[in-house]
């Protein structure tokens, strides 16, 4: 388990990962435009007040004139180029928010870095200075510094430190935040067990992994601190005159907001459009740093199937199937199967195709066309009524995939051919309301992890009432809800059922919380279960009574189930069918018996070859099963 | 429950405690408050000068200054003021609350909008209505409070001017001399409010719309909204208590930690609005190097943050079961 911890450690590859960055940052017009802004804004700010004809100290004749040629700005009332002003306001603005920023980010990250790496009593030291500096307004806080430093003249570097002193706390939260997490990793222990001095740790492994999220907040530190010097300089403890800042240039125009617009906008709209900029530019180089992910909606009305996916040319019904055969099983694939003579698992498909099938999967394909990725690929299959069968493989051989795309829950971006039908009824191109009459009525899912499938602000009896509610017409009773809830619970084996229905997810065991999400899929009288790993995030001890609670929960509605695991062993007495899948395609079909006894897919036998180190847990490889 | 509100309670008296040594300290050692006294020409006789150190107690060690001034505090005394007539304590009773009207409206509105807007931003996400809130919300984050006050009284003014009624207030808390009568009082008041609870909530309202947004998307990808539809709950029941319902939760957190940032936000828009409150009050103690006032100023403030900090934290718990089990353990 090691290696793939160690070959996980990130800041390997990051020479590429900043390229790939650089490259996204480049091809995203936002990026460019805000940059272009800022950039633009920093030169016009250090250069542009020696370029300009007048000086903020110089007074013309013309006084609190409108916008012209000689002045593009404006005049105040002294008769200040308003221009002129503006640059002087905007070098002070920026100079002091690059001095702010830059003592600033380092005492945030290098206290964030320390705490979340050190722990214990250094990040609590830390961490509680952090938060007596927040219970301060820091506007009140450097109003006063600002007004008591007036002695020894307040200058543009004092101001900063002050605000630097006030503003580096957000930093270091975030900062402690992710080198907290980073401290649990494998690859920092052994660094340690190697000998490496922590601030070297720190320096080599943890700094580098902070640097794309601290660059994002540096962004939103400028812009902050660009706001807290031009309010502070607006309330007259900031920057004073003869010198003077963007927030005193719009303190001096408060009151000829209207009759002079000149004076109050152009100093307001360059605080405005700096920080809008420096925002944009944050948000972008985010973006860039990492990669924007498609939410999973799971209500999103767009998901609903386009419908040219169903007009698709698909093989006639009178050619032969080829998913009828058992694809590629060893030498019998060089030879057609016949039916007729294939003893062991056609005939037992034979027998069980014979009622109508509740559940007919014909040429499924799950692709995602922007990834190039064909999740699941021409995949046919049937199963009959009260019919149990495992879908076996590996992470990502499109198990989950297949079954989404039965209830309908792809995730965005999924195009889904070939015909899913059940009980006769074609599932493609539902709506919501559709698919309520058959997802949680006729086909219950059990998801893998209970914990999370669980809501965690509602009880256990609100789960029952809310899924009753749903499969009801008119309103359910409580005291109907409860009696019934404590029959199913006590049904999967849940004791002191009537406590157990008023307390949250959370109190519950794992091992409970499973049996409850058991107990909610049999309330409907389900004719299918889908059981997607559910034991899975299950301790290795309660595996097997929860999975011969669901076998019973399922008996008792003869329900049919599709079980998907990658553990053959698992499922050995549990299922009649096994189906194998490989990278999206079914590799091997056959019932369960036949299976353990006479695997023909080369894949199927590595499976197999697998079962005993499966089945005694990842732990200890070594030991014997049987 | 009621043993870990007793707790947190103790905590943040602690936490308030700490701060009121961090405040005493950096007020005291910031600067002199007789440096102007000292330097006055001619020469002030160094007998007043030190009559007025002793009256203020800057004679005393800073330890024991500031049990002294502490002891006072927990007695209502807060301390003697620069110019002798002036209450601090009375004075901080009356200015609070008219602070806190501002900050407390301000903060209730912004609550709402900022969960309205996030929430349609994170469930139309990417899409034409969440573009658009996106772009406001960086519009709103971009704009300097004091400006955006600015721009909002001088066009109440113009308004006023244009139409030639009354139709905003654009000075003060309340009318001068005060209207007579309970309901006529009230209904001032809260004319006196709508431009100032303006101005705070559009500085608020970004970043906790953005909060919302990002609150509701995770909401979204949660196992258990899928669970739920895949149980065949109606669409309006899975958004009201497995969409919803969750995505609130974080939110009370923020808005906790973000009442500093608003009693930054209403010094400058009462200063604009010429309001008789916090704001006034601090920027005057800092003009005449008020001390105690000042003092008593960042108490008072920091007393608001812990305690809605608290109410914040006691909010979360009732809200979230998840917060309880911490009761039991």
């Amino acid at each position: 388990m090691s290696e793939t911890t160690l070959a996980a450690q990130p800041g390997t590859g990051s020479a590429s990962a900043w390229a790939v960055a650089r490259r996204r940052f480049g091809r995203d017009p936002v990026a460019l435009v805000s940059l272009t802004v800022v950039v633009a804004m920093v030169l016009a700010a250090s250069l542009g007040p020696s370029l300009w004809t007048f000086s903020h100290t110089d007074i013309t004749p013309d006084l609190s004139q409108p916008p012209s040629a000689a002045h593009p700005f404006g005049t105040d009332t002294l008769g200040h180029d308003m221009l002129a002003l503006v640059l002087r306001g905007l070098r002070q603005s920026l100079a002091i928010a690059f001095m702010v920023a830059l003592p600033a980010t380092l005492l945030g990250v290098a206290g964030g870095v320390v705490a979340g790496f050190r722990g214990g009593l250094v990040d609590n030291l830390i961490m509680r200075l952090v938060d007596l500096i927040l219970t301060i307004p820091s506007m009140a806080l450097a109003s006063f510094l600002g007004s008591r430093l007036r002695g020894v003249g307040i200058s543009t570097f004092t101001l900063s430190m002050v605000l630097a002193a006030l503003l580096w706390t957000s930093m270091a939260r975030l900062v402690r935040g992710i080198s907290l997490s980073i401290r649990q990793e494998l690859y920092i222990d052994a660094a340690i067990l190697m000998g490496a001095s922590h601030p070297r740790i720190m320096a080599r492994h943890v700094l580098p992994n902070v640097l794309d999220q601290v660059i994002v907040s540096i962004t939103l530190l400028v812009g902050t601190a660009v706001l807290s010097e031009s309010g502070l300089s607006f309330l007259g403890f900031g920057i004073r005159p003869p010198d003077t800042s963007l927030g005193l240039l719009v303190s001096n125009a408060k009151d000829s907001a209207m009759t002079r617009p000149w004076t109050f906008y152009f100093p307001g709209l360059a605080i405005i459009v700096f920080v809008l900029a420096i925002n944009f530019l944050g948000e972008s180089l985010r973006r860039a740093l990492n990669p924007h992910r498609v939410t999973n909606d799971h209500l999103d009305r767009r998901r609903r199937r386009p419908r040219a996916d169903r007009l698709q040319p698909r093989p006639s019904r009178l050619q032969p199937r080829p998913s009828r055969r058992r694809p590629g099983a060893g030498a019998a694939a060089a030879v057609p199967v016949d039916r007729s003579t294939a003893v062991g698992v056609e005939a037992a498909e034979a027998v069980l195709a014979d009622p109508p099938p509740l559940l007919e999967i014909d040429q499924l394909s799950v692709e995602f066309p922007a990834e190039r990725v064909r999740a699941v690929d021409q995949l046919s299959l049937r199963l009959a009524p009260g019919e149990v069968v495992a879908l076996v493989g590996e992470s990502g051989s499109g198990k989950t995939m297949t079954v989404s795309a039965v209830v309908g829950l792809l995730p965005v971006g999924a195009r889904l051919s070939g015909r899913v039908r059940f009980q006769g009824r074609d599932l493609t191109a539902l709506d919501y309301d559709q698919w309520r009459a058959i997802r949680g009525s006729q086909i219950s899912i059990i998801l893998q992890d209970p914990m999370t499938s669980l809501n965690p602000v509602l009880t256990v009896f609100r789960h029952f009432h809310e899924t009753m509610q749903a499969l009801s017409e008119g309103r359910v009773a409580e005291a109907e809800v409860r009696q019934r809830a404590v029959e199913l619970m006590r049904a999967v084996g849940i004791t002191r059922a009537e406590d157990r229905l008023h307390q949250y997810p959370h109190e519950l065991s794992g091992g409970m919380r499973q049996r409850v999400v058991i107990a909610l899929a049999i309330v409907s009288r389900p004719q299918l279960i889908i059981a997607d790993e559910p034991t899975t995030a299950l301790d290795v001890t309660v595996q097997a009574r929860v999975l011969d609670s669901l076998d019973q929960a399922r008996a008792s509605v003869g329900a049919a189930m599709v079980f998907i695991t990658h553990d053959l062993a698992l499922v050995a007495g549990l299922v009649d069918r096994v189906l194998v899948m490989k990278d999206g395609r079914l590799v091997e079909a056959a019932p369960v018996d036949d299976i353990f006894a006479r695997p023909q897919h080369p894949y199927t036998q590595t499976l197999l070859s697998k079962v005993p180190r499966l089945r005694a847990g990842t732990a200890e490889p070594a030991v014997d099963h049987d | 429950m009621v043993r870990s509100i007793g707790l947190r309670v103790v905590n943040s008296l602690l936490v308030l405690l700490a701060s009121s040594v961090l405040i005493f300290s950096l007020v005291s050692l910031a600067g002199d408050p007789l440096a102007e006294l000292r330097q006055q020409d001619p020469p002030v006789s160094p007998a007043v000068i030190e009559a007025e150190e002793h009256r203020l107690g800057l004679d005393l060690p800073l330890p024991q200054r500031y049990l002294h001034w502490i002891a006072g505090v927990v007695g209502g005394d807060f301390g003697q003021s620069v110019s002798p007539s002036l209450d601090i304590g009375a004075e901080l009773g009356d200015r609070v609350v008219v602070t806190l009207r501002l900050v407390v409206l301000a903060m209730a509105v912004a609550v709402v909008l900022a969960v309205g807007a996030g929430l349609v931003s994170g469930l139309r996400q990417n899409r034409w209505p969440d573009l658009s809130l996106t772009f406001a919300s960086f519009v709103l984050l971009s704009l300097p409070s004091f400006w955006l006050a600015v721009l909002l009284k001088q066009g109440g003014i113009w308004i006023n001017q244009a139409t030639g009624y009354r139709v905003f207030f654009t000075v003060g808390f309340e009318s001068v001399p005060p209207v007579g009568g309970f309901w006529a009082h009230g209904l001032d008041l809260a004319g006196h409010l709508i431009l100032p609870t303006i101005v705070l909530v559009l500085v608020h309202l970004a970043s906790w719309t953005r909060y919302q947004r990002a609150a509701t998307i995770r909401a979204l990808e949660a196992d258990h909204v899928k669970y739920a539809i895949l149980r065949g709950l109606p669409r309006s029941r899975v958004m009201r208590s497995h969409v919803i319902r969750p995505s609130l939760i974080p939110l009370i957190t923020i808005v906790g930690l973000e009442m500093p940032g608003l009693f930054s936000g209403a010094i400058i828009t009462e200063t604009v609005f010429q309001w008789n409150g916090m704001g006034a009050l601090l920027l005057d103690a800092l003009r005449r190097s008020d001390v105690n006032v000042v003092l008593g100023w960042l108490l008072v403030s920091a007393s608001a943050v812990v305690g809605f900090n608290l109410l914040t934290d006691i909010l979360y718990r009732v809200i979230d079961p998840r917060m309880r089990r911490a009761d039991h353990v």
